[in-house]
C-alpha cells in the first residue's frame, strides 16, 4: 500500500467504543480558544504541553489553508476540513496502487497440494488479505512460484486428472493427464489452477500477469526482494501414505 | 418526457442510442430502471465491501470476521461496519485494540474433542 498509515499517537481505550459517534472524538482537534472565552478565564495553563491527539492535517504538513470563520461559507466542507474519511467509504487513488511499490511474495511449490496453494496465491494476488481491498482495483501483490514441477496432488489425480483444451475446429479436443502435462509444460499446471481462482474479466487478466511461475528453483526477480508467502493452511503439505 | 429531456439523459450512450429518439427512448427508460434498482443495490454492495475489508483486517490479527463481530456484539459495541472498515484501513492501532476487546469477550470456537469408545456414552 502506498498510503502512509498515520501513526496516530492516541491511546484507544475500550470504554470509548460504546457509541458509533465516539470515533469522531479520536480525530478531534484540541480546541481551547472557544471554551476559554466563554468562561472568561484563561485556560492557557491547562493546555497540555505534549499533544495526545495528533492532528492529521498538521501531521501531513500539506497545505491545508486556514480559512477564517467569516469566509467559511464560500468554501465546500472538503476544502475547509479536508476529505471526509468517516462518512465516505475510502476508494484508492492512483498513488495507492502503483505497481512498482507492490510487495513480491515467493512460494516453493515442492510437495504442496496444488489447489490449496493456488487458493492462497489467488487471495494474495487479488489483494483480499489487505484491509484496503477493493474489488474494482488491482491492490494485490506479485507472487513468484518456484519448483513448479514438484507440485503434488492427492489421491489418483496424478494419473486421472484431465486437462482439456480445444483448438476451435471440429474434433479438436486435446486431452492430457496431470503427469503428461507435468512432463511437457509444468508451469501450466499451476497457472491453470490459479487462473481458475482469479476473477474472469479484464481485471482478472491483468491480475493473472502478476503470477510468475518457474520450473526450477531459480527466478529472475531477485531485484524485487520477494518475501516468503505466509501460508496458514495446515493441510497444504503433501503427506505420502 | 419530451425529446430534449430524453437526449439530455442519453448523453454518453453508445452508438445510435444517444442520437436517435426511438432507440434513445428505450435505452433511457432502461437506464432509469437500472438506476432505481441499483440505488437499492448500492446499499447492499457497500455493506458487503465493508465486511470484506473488516474480514481482511481482522485476519491480519488471527481472528475471522464472524468471531470478531460476535465478540463486539457481546461487549455491546455499536460501531457499524462502515466505521469499522475505515478504522481497519486508517487507524490500525485502534483496530487492534478493538480486536483485543473482541477476543477477551469471545475467544473463539474451540473444536469439541471427539470422545473415543466408552467415554462417548458416559
Amino acid at each position: 500500500m502506498a498510503t502512509t498509515i498515520p501513526t496516530s499517537a492516541f491511546i484507544a481505550t475500550p470504554h470509548r467504543c460504546s457509541t458509533g459517534r465516539s470515533s469522531a472524538i479520536w480525530v478531534q482537534k484540541a480546541q481551547f480558544s472557544a471554551s476559554s472565552s466563554s468562561l472568561g478565564v484563561s485556560l492557557s495553563l491547562k493546555r497540555p504541553s505534549l499533544r495526545l491527539v495528533s492532528v492529521r492535517c498538521e501531521a501531513n504538513g500539506a497545505g491545508m489553508p486556514v480559512i477564517p470563520a467569516q469566509e467559511r461559507w464560500m468554501y465546500e466542507e472538503s476544502e475547509i476540513n479536508g476529505p471526509d474519511i468517516w462518512n465516505k467509504t475510502w476508494y484508492p487513488k492512483a498513488a495507492d496502487h502503483v505497481n512498482t511499490e507492490k510487495t513480491w511474495y515467493i512460494v516453493d511449490a515442492s510437495d504442496k497440494i496444488l489447489g490449496r496453494m493456488a487458493s492462497t496465491i489467488a487471495n494474495y494476488i487479488r489483494g483480499k488479505n489487505l484491509a484496503t481491498y477493493t474489488p474494482s482495483v488491482d491492490m494485490g501483490a506479485y507472487v513468484i512460484v518456484i519448483n513448479a514441477e514438484k507440485v503434488a496432488v492427492s489421491g489418483q489425480k496424478r494419473s486421472q486428472k484431465l486437462y482439456r483444451r480445444h483448438s476451435g475446429r471440429p474434433g479438436g479436443m486435446k486431452i492430457e493427464t496431470f503427469d503428461q502435462l507435468q512432463k511437457r509444460i509444468p508451469e501450466r499446471i499451476v497457472e491453470h489452477a490459479v487462473r481458475g481462482m482469479l476473477p474472469k474479466g479484464r481485471l482478472g487478466r491483468t491480475l493473472f500477469t502478476h503470477l510468475k511461475v518457474y520450473k526450477g528453483s531459480e527466478h529472475p526477480h531477485q531485484a524485487q526482494k520477494p518475501i516468503p508467502l505466509p501460508i496458514r493452511d495446515k493441510r497444504i503439505q503433501f503427506v505420502k501414505k | 418526457m419530451n425529446k430534449d429531456k430524453i437526449f439530455k439523459l442519453a448523453k454518453g450512450f453508445r452508438g445510435r442510442a444517444k442520437n436517435c429518439i426511438r432507440i434513445a427512448r428505450e435505452r433511457v427508460e432502461k437506464a432509469l430502471q437500472y438506476s432505481y434498482r441499483d440505488r437499492r443495490d448500492k446499499k447492499r454492495d457497500m455493506r458487503s465491501l465493508w465486511i470484506e475489508r473488516i474480514n481482511a483486517g481482522t485476519r491480519l490479527h488471527g481472528v475471522n470476521y464472524g468471531n470478531f463481530m460476535h465478540g463486539l456484539m457481546k461487549e455491546n459495541i455499536q460501531l457499524n461496519r462502515k466505521v469499522l472498515s475505515e478504522l481497519a484501513m486508517h487507524e490500525p492501532y485502534s483496530f487492534k485494540a478493538l480486536v483485543n476487546v473482541s477476543c477477551t469477550a469471545f475467544p473463539g470456537n474451540k473444536a469439541v474433542p471427539k470422545k473415543e469408545g466408552l467415554s462417548s456414552i458416559l
